[in-house]
């Protein structure tokens, strides 16, 4: 059998008395698409932000690539450098506020990380940047700062700036929620691009179309547990725990 | 009237000593800009040492606090005083002792010294509100793109930082220029000895109101610079400066 891409295992998470992650199971393979449903304060963004040790989970294993990135030299809570290295050198991740660097161009956001983390010269950096935004449609705002921006464009330099790391993983933190409607799908076309090209990502979303759409399998998150999981239709169609049912029905409501 | 007129605003006294007062204020305005860019540079290192992170730098963290805290609090004047005094009775190099840099004397750098001394943990204060005020998606972005804390701090946080606390730093350095004539205390030839040594000799305190006219042409200009500052900053952040949804 070969490796998942990524792997979780009995993955706890608290923030002082609330637990926020139960017992996370998951496996993702290369190149597969996983859409996260659940209602807010799920524990969806904390699953996230653990994948990528932002915020380092208490307990579990999490495998990526068969590297157990949550024991490194040191306390296990800790931050390690090794380990930070490898994990988020491989592990790219998009924020529902994009957070772009405000006093940095377009340009200098996707370049910064490349030099100063990976070492490339200045020129190859710039280089590859713009053709990342080239890539999600913004090779006529290179040197725009992003208060200029709009959310879309915001969010779509975003992308490039992760992808700029050559991440093995993309992680998208419900990366569409801040947006105005008509902006949305500029967005989620570039992440279905990335999708088709097998790109690893789990999505962290209420966009029940893209999950649908683009998604190999969804899994449904409640209360810091999985609560159900499998292909789009079977999850979004016909699931089978009431909770989802719940969820799905308040989400088409709107 | 008359007498007070005489007494604080007589111009032929003023012209009469108008290079004598200018002499003292230029040395005010070297001590002030020293000062400033040392206190500038000291006051980011401790608020850099204040901001480090994990269990390990615990110790560090609660130096650079203990400094900050003391230091705000000690006069000015009396540390100038333990300075000055003291400093050359302690066995360290002579050079370090009784400094003489730059062609300057020795009262000089002790005036530097104390003043370096304050206005760094004033600053340190000044950088620290600078940096809780640039959003922690910011250093989580930084953070996730394999930056370390300091590579973070560097490229990310402390420009940023920076940018928000120009108009509090120049009021800070506001209060320095007028801190300064403290070190009159300690014989240096600043403004304020000079205006003293003329008000003793002549009787009269004209002298003393042109060192104080002096300042004000630096000061009420820098305070007005703030103001822009500020509603310039002020306009920004209601844009949306830090990342915020924007409408097109």
């Amino acid at each position: 059998m070969t490796e998942p891409m990524l792997r979780l295992a009995a993955i706890h998470k608290r923030f002082g008395e609330l637990e926020v992650l139960r017992g996370i199971e998951l496996e993702v393979a290369k190149g597969e698409v996983v859409c996260v449903l659940g209602p807010s304060g799920s524990g969806k963004s904390t699953l996230l932000r653990c994948i990528n040790l932002l915020e380092p989970p208490e307990q579990g294993e999490i495998f990526l690539e068969g590297k157990d990135i949550c024991k490194g030299p040191g306390s296990p809570t800790g931050e390690q450098g090794w380990r930070l290295d490898f994990v988020r050198q491989r592990v790219g991740i998009v924020f529902q506020q994009f957070n772009l660097f405000p006093h940095k161009t377009a340009l200098e956001n996707v370049t910064m990380a490349p030099e100063k983390v990976l070492g490339r010269s200045a020129e190859e950096a710039r280089a590859n940047a713009t053709r990342l935004l080239e890539r999600v449609g913004l090779g006529d705002k290179l040197n725009e700062y992003p208060e200029r921006l709009s959310g879309g464009q915001q969010q779509r330099v975003a992308i490039a700036r992760a992808l700029a790391m050559d991440p093995h993983v993309m992680l998208f933190d419900e990366v569409t929620s801040a947006l105005d409607p008509e902006l949305v799908k500029e967005v989620l076309d570039v992440m279905r691009e990335l999708a088709e090209e097998g790109m690893t990502m789990i999505v962290v979303t209420h966009e029940l179309g893209f999950a649908r759409d683009v998604g190999d399998r969804v899994v449904f998150m409640d209360e810091g547990a999985i609560v159900e999981q499998g292909p789009p239709s079977q999850v979004l169609d016909n699931p089978r725990e009431e909770r989802t049912k719940r969820f799905l029905g308040l989400v088409l409501e709107r | 009237m008359n007498e007070i007129i005489e007494q604080y605003f007589d111009l032929s006294q003023m012209s009469k000593h108008f290079d004598e007062v200018l002499d003292g204020f230029v040395i005010t305005l070297e001590l002030a800009l020293v000062a400033a860019v040392l206190a500038l540079i000291w006051g980011l290192i401790l608020a850099l040492l204040r901001q480090l992170p994990g269990k390990g730098f615990l110790p560090v963290r609660f130096l650079a606090i203990g400094y900050i805290d003391v230091f705000r609090g000690v006069p000015l004047l009396i540390l100038i005083l333990l300075i000055s005094g003291s400093l050359a009775f302690l066995p360290l190099p002579e050079a370090l002792t009784i400094p003489q840099w730059l062609g300057k004397p020795d009262n000089f750098w002790y005036g530097i010294m104390a003043l370096v001394l304050v206005y760094g943990a004033y600053y340190a204060e000044v950088y620290r509100a600078g940096i809780e005020a640039v959003p922690s998606g910011q250093t989580e972005a930084a953070r996730s793109l394999g930056m370390s804390h300091g590579q973070a701090m560097r490229n990310v946080v402390v420009p940023q930082a920076v940018r928000k606390v120009i108009a509090p730093m120049l009021n800070e350095f506001t209060a320095l220029l007028k801190d300064t004539t403290l070190v009159s205390v300690i014989a240096l030839n600043e403004v304020a000895l000079v205006g003293r040594d003329i008000q003793s000799k002549t009787f009269n305190s004209s002298s003393l109101t042109l060192g104080a006219i002096m300042f004000l042409v630096i000061v009420l200009p820098l305070a007005r610079l703030v103001d822009r500052l500020i509603a310039r900053e002020r306009a920004r952040t209601s844009r949306g400066g830090t990342p915020t949804v924007m409408h097109h």
